[in-house]
């Protein structure tokens, strides 16, 4: 027992078998769901590829010495923007007036490197020397960075990504201890934004709400013309985005905005993934079996809804272990985030277990009808190479973290 | 209580809390659904099931410049065969209904055979009303036979444009792994032409209606009576730069003959007539191609399926004269002034180069006038073939046009890489060079680049990229949007091209090789050619444009193994002009002047 308690001392067993046990009912549920299908019958194999790549990686970023995550993150973010403008840029020269082109031929989806990028990015910043996180002109910043990829990703457009970086950001900020009056002078913009888009009255509502919230506050005068002239101004900028944008760009935004205009038919996707985790009973209709998943009534079924695959084939067994896994992993990180040895360890641990849970929840809550259809893969288990590269990297570092976390340098 | 610091414990325990809670809430859920729920989940599941059946949405339509219809959509009905359920003794009937030889409907099933078998695959399109009846009547007996209503391209508009329209099929499985996410299996996309340009333009969105079906996937009725659906969004007319009527000459004078015919605005670059003939029909990719179309088109000596007007290439002959005479000109080398003595040829080493006559004393304008082929070996000799080879550059020779559609060849520009590259640094003569001067050699061009070269003597060395796509119609906005033309200048002063349009002029109406076109009403200068051919008859060449003091066209037409320029090709260059610019007088542009413009639209590719 002293060789096994000498290795989960330097190498979380509990985190990594976890993610193992995922992997796994990952490649199950789309060997099940591929199998029969005429187009995507090789993604199975893609997958096991994928799987055996990002496991080397993930070794490759668990032996680096710690201190280079903080060197990388600037470079990694700087990375990731070009990449993120360079997609769109090739995406408007191929056809300037309708650009459906999604990736580009990088055969990579620069959203999920700059996933990596801006959680390193925005703990080097929330970290460094004596940064007061109620300055105003650091928040500013923070924010800067948060929601710099968020307006790239958002006109590409990819409505789940977006949503996960803005709680990636709201949540390191958080953590930072930002006060309460921070806080809403950093979520406040986002409400208006939103309110602005839904109509002239709901605009004029939260701007009246976010009067109120001055009063509450009791700041002084300029604090609160300020802040009220951001708000103003948020809204007006938005609008004045969307007049300059070509027609099919505005309609893209609109779509983006309302998930039930999606082609596939949102509606229709999540009552047939409610049809097929229900029917899946107790102990599911046996791998294979699931005449949901075989006749292919949900389009794509690999890759958002995968989840339903286990509901069906291993039934409320099989969920829930997929679940229960997912919390030990969560749990685990929670724990690091305590014990990490520097606060850039503890915001970057608390920054991917904000990634993961914020995934976890979008997608599984979109499977089981709790929240609203959001098109996003599920973490370890759906198809896709990008996403497993970059998560198996994100264990890789909080693991990396957590051989560290009793050193002291 | 202040909890404002790094990681207090307050935050941790809200984040701890959300965590837990949001666990709590889907293992309830999955409770709720899976064991309580699970009978009428269940129940769902084996029988009622919802499917979307996807409507086709029709293609955006081609009008012409006129706004008068170039190809349209009629409705047609397409039968299916679903293998999971089909039976295979069904085949001879099938076929003997539908008028196939036999061994048809194992082909197509066979080619898809790597599809799964719950797709329905298409084995007939416009099928006709009887064979519908028919199926309607028996359909009981016929387990995994249907049929969809689809709308197809119509093409009785008078016109057949294949090589500029493409064709539309069914998707292949390359392009549908491509272009993952957007097609599905039995979708149609454009193949070659405009079809392929702009099928991101013409497709249009498919509808869906959600139909509930039991678990032997009959339909009983309709998911949530209809009010998910979504209805089928026709794609973006275009309007083409064409002109019906000029088009419709050159079709109509090419239908026994071999050649292209290319005309352009020469100051927009709008293409207003293309045509390469023989064409084939469109009709017959409108169905299930079957291999005896597909054998009988690929084995045709005549090649129906080359795109002639954009990807054939020959030696232009006498048009490329006026290369040598502008890059003579502008260099300095001769003014009008320099004369040559035609005796009839012209020695160089001990090679002796022939003319066709015996010219005399000729000028520059002479001899483009009157086509002597000793002028122009001497002042090719005198360029050199560099020199010569950067004029013909200028004017677009040996790159592409860029047309907007797919098919199109740069032919070649030799120069003394080019020899170097192809016969060695010591391989090649001087002698080589001498042939240039009159179109002959090496030099490979198409007939869309000697439209555009006429366009270019047109309008002073300035133009636009030659372009089929006028304008869209954007059919969700319903907003036109006009393309906008990409202008350039090749930088050639105005003197140089006086002297040598002034030439051409002559020679349809001075004493040249083309007075047997010259028109009353109309000015039509331009340059006869005859292209050598290596194997058969010379083909005939005519480049020009219209009207000569203020062009509205500029053109180009070859005829294959028809002799001399002059007797075959001009006078069919004649009649598309007159087609287009008579008809411009009498008939103002209809509709297309009311519709406003919304905004310019570039559009690469």
């Amino acid at each position: 027992m002293n060789i096994n308690y000498k290795l989960q001392d330097r190498f979380d067993l509990s985190i990594f078998l976890p993610v193992i046990g995922l992997i796994i009912f990952g490649l199950l549920a789309i060997y099940s769901s591929t199998v029969n299908h005429p187009t995507a019958s090789g993604n199975f194999q893609k997958q096991v590829i994928f799987v055996i790549i990002s496991l080397f990686v993930f070794f490759v970023t668990f032996s680096l010495p710690l201190q280079s995550f903080k060197k990388f993150a600037i470079a990694l973010y700087g990375i990731s923007i070009f990449f993120l403008i360079a997609v769109l840029a090739i995406g408007k020269t191929v056809y300037g007036a309708k650009s459906w082109f999604g990736i580009g031929g990088f055969g990579f989806q620069p959203s999920e490197l700059a996933k990596l990028g801006t959680i390193l990015m925005l703990s080097y910043w929330l970290t460094y020397k004596s940064r007061d996180i109620n300055n105003l002109k650091d928040i500013g910043v923070a924010l800067l960075i948060g929601v710099f990829p968020v307006v790239l990703i958002m006109l590409e457009p990819d409505m789940g990504t977006s949503i996960v970086f803005l709680v990636i950001t709201v949540s390191l900020i958080f953590w930072s201890g930002i006060s309460l009056f921070g806080l809403f002078v950093v979520l406040s913009p986002g409400i208006v934004t939103l309110a602005s888009i839904l109509g002239i009255y709901a605009f004029i509502v939260a701007l009246l709400l976010v009067v109120a919230a001055l009063f509450f506050f009791k700041k002084d005068l300029f604090n609160s013309i300020a802040v009220f002239i951001i708000n103003l101004s948020a809204g007006f900028f938005f609008d004045y985005i969307y007049r300059v944008l070509k027609p099919h760009q505005q309609k893209r935004i609109a779509s983006f905005l309302d998930p039930s205009a999606d082609p596939l038919g949102a509606g229709y996707n999540a009552l047939q993934a409610k049809v097929a985790i229900g029917s899946g009973g107790f102990w599911g209709k046996g791998f294979l079996h699931g005449n949901q998943t075989q006749l292919r009534f949900i389009p794509e079924q690999w890759t958002d809804f995968i989840y339903c695959v286990i509901g069906e084939e291993f039934g409320y067994i099989g969920s829930m272990i997929v679940i229960l896994l997912f919390l030990v992993i969560f749990l685990r990180l929670f724990k690091l985030s305590a014990t990490a040895k520097d606060r850039f360890s503890v915001l970057v641990t608390v920054g991917v277990l904000t990634l993961l849970f914020s995934h976890f929840a979008l997608n599984i809550g979109m499977n089981v009808g709790v929240t609203p259809v959001i098109g996003l893969p599920l973490p370890f288990l759906s198809y896709g190479g990008s996403t497993q590269f970059i998560n198996m990297v994100m264990i890789g570092i909080v693991l990396n973290i957590y051989r560290n976390r009793k050193l002291h340098t | 209580m202040n909890d404002n610091y790094f990681g207090s414990l307050f935050r941790r325990r809200i984040v701890f809390v959300i965590i837990i809670g949001f666990f709590a809430i889907c293992s309830v859920q999955l409770f709720n659904m899976q064991i309580l729920q699970q009978p009428t989940y269940s129940e769902k599941s084996d029988e009622n099931s919802v499917k979307p059946i996807y409507q086709l949405a029709p293609r955006g339509i081609f009008y012409d410049r006129n706004h008068k219809v170039l190809v349209g959509n009629k409705p047609s009905f397409t039968l299916r065969i679903t293998p999971s359920t089909y039976d295979k003794k069904l085949t001879p009937y099938l076929e003997a209904i539908l008028g196939m030889s036999p061994g048809y409907i194992d082909r197509i099933l066979k080619l898809n055979e790597s599809y799964s078998k719950f797709i329905p695959r298409k084995i007939a399109k416009d099928v006709s009303f009887k064979v519908i009846a028919w199926y309607e009547e028996n359909s009981s007996k016929l387990p995994g036979v249907d049929y969809v209503m689809e709308t197809q391209r119509d093409y009785s508009f008078g016109v057949t444009g294949a090589h500029m329209f493409g064709y539309t099929k069914e998707i292949p499985l390359e392009v549908f792994q491509r272009r993952k996410g957007e097609y599905d299996i039995g979708d149609e996309i454009g193949f070659g032409g405009i079809e392929k340009t702009y099928e991101d333009y013409l497709r249009g969105e498919k509808g869906i209606k959600y139909m509930l079906v039991d678990a032997k996937q009959k339909t009983i009725g309709r998911y949530k009576a209809g009010e998910e659906d979504q209805a089928t969004i026709k794609g973006d007319d275009l309007t083409l730069t064409i002109d019906k009527d000029a088009q419709e000459v050159a079709e109509e004078e090419f239908k026994d003959k071999r050649g292209a015919v290319v005309a352009l605005d020469p100051s927009t670059g709008e293409v207003l007539a293309f045509l390469s003939a023989p064409q084939y029909n469109l009709e017959d990719f409108a169905k299930v191609t079957s291999n005896e179309v597909w054998r009988e088109l690929n084995n045709n000596p005549d090649r129906p399926m080359f795109n002639r007007a954009s990807m054939s290439t020959f030696a232009p002959g006498s048009t490329f004269k006026m290369i040598s005479a502008i890059a003579g000109l502008e260099e300095g080398i001769i003014d009008t002034n320099f004369k040559v003595n035609c005796g009839g040829g012209y020695q160089f080493g001990d090679r002796y180069f022939k003319c066709l006559h015996v010219h005399g004393t000729v000028d520059v304008e002479t001899s483009i006038e009157k086509s002597c082929n000793t002028f122009y070996y001497t002042l090719v000799n005198k360029l050199g073939l560099d020199t010569w080879s950067k004029y013909a550059k200028k004017f677009g020779f040996g790159t592409k046009t860029k047309i907007d559609i797919p098919e199109e060849s740069s032919g070649i520009v030799p120069s003394t890489e080019y020899y170097n590259r192809v016969y060695g640094k010591n391989g090649w003569t001087k002698g080589f060079v001498i042939s240039l001067g009159i179109g002959q050699g090496e030099l490979n061009v198409t007939p869309l680049q000697l439209a555009q070269y006429a366009a270019l003597f047109a309008n002073y060395g300035k133009s636009a990229r030659p372009h089929f796509l006028k304008s869209y119609m954007d059919t969700q906005t319903n907003k036109r949007y006009d393309v906008k033309p990409q202008y350039y200048d090749i930088g050639i002063s105005r003197k140089s091209f006086d002297i040598v349009r002034r030439a051409m002029y002559l020679v349809v109406n001075g004493a040249g090789t083309a007075t047997n076109i010259k028109l009353p009403d109309i000015a039509i200068a331009g340059k006869t050619g005859t292209a050598q051919n290596p194997h058969g008859k010379d083909h005939a060449i005519f480049v020009g444009f219209a009207p000569y003091d203020n062009p509205k066209i500029a053109i180009a037409v070859i005829v294959e193994n028809a002799g001399f320029g002059s007797t075959v090709a001009a006078p069919i260059a004649r009649d598309i002009i007159k087609a287009y610019l008579q008809k411009d007088k009498k008939e103002e542009p209809k509709d297309l002047a009311a519709l406003p413009v919304v905004k310019e639209a570039n559009i690469e590719h």
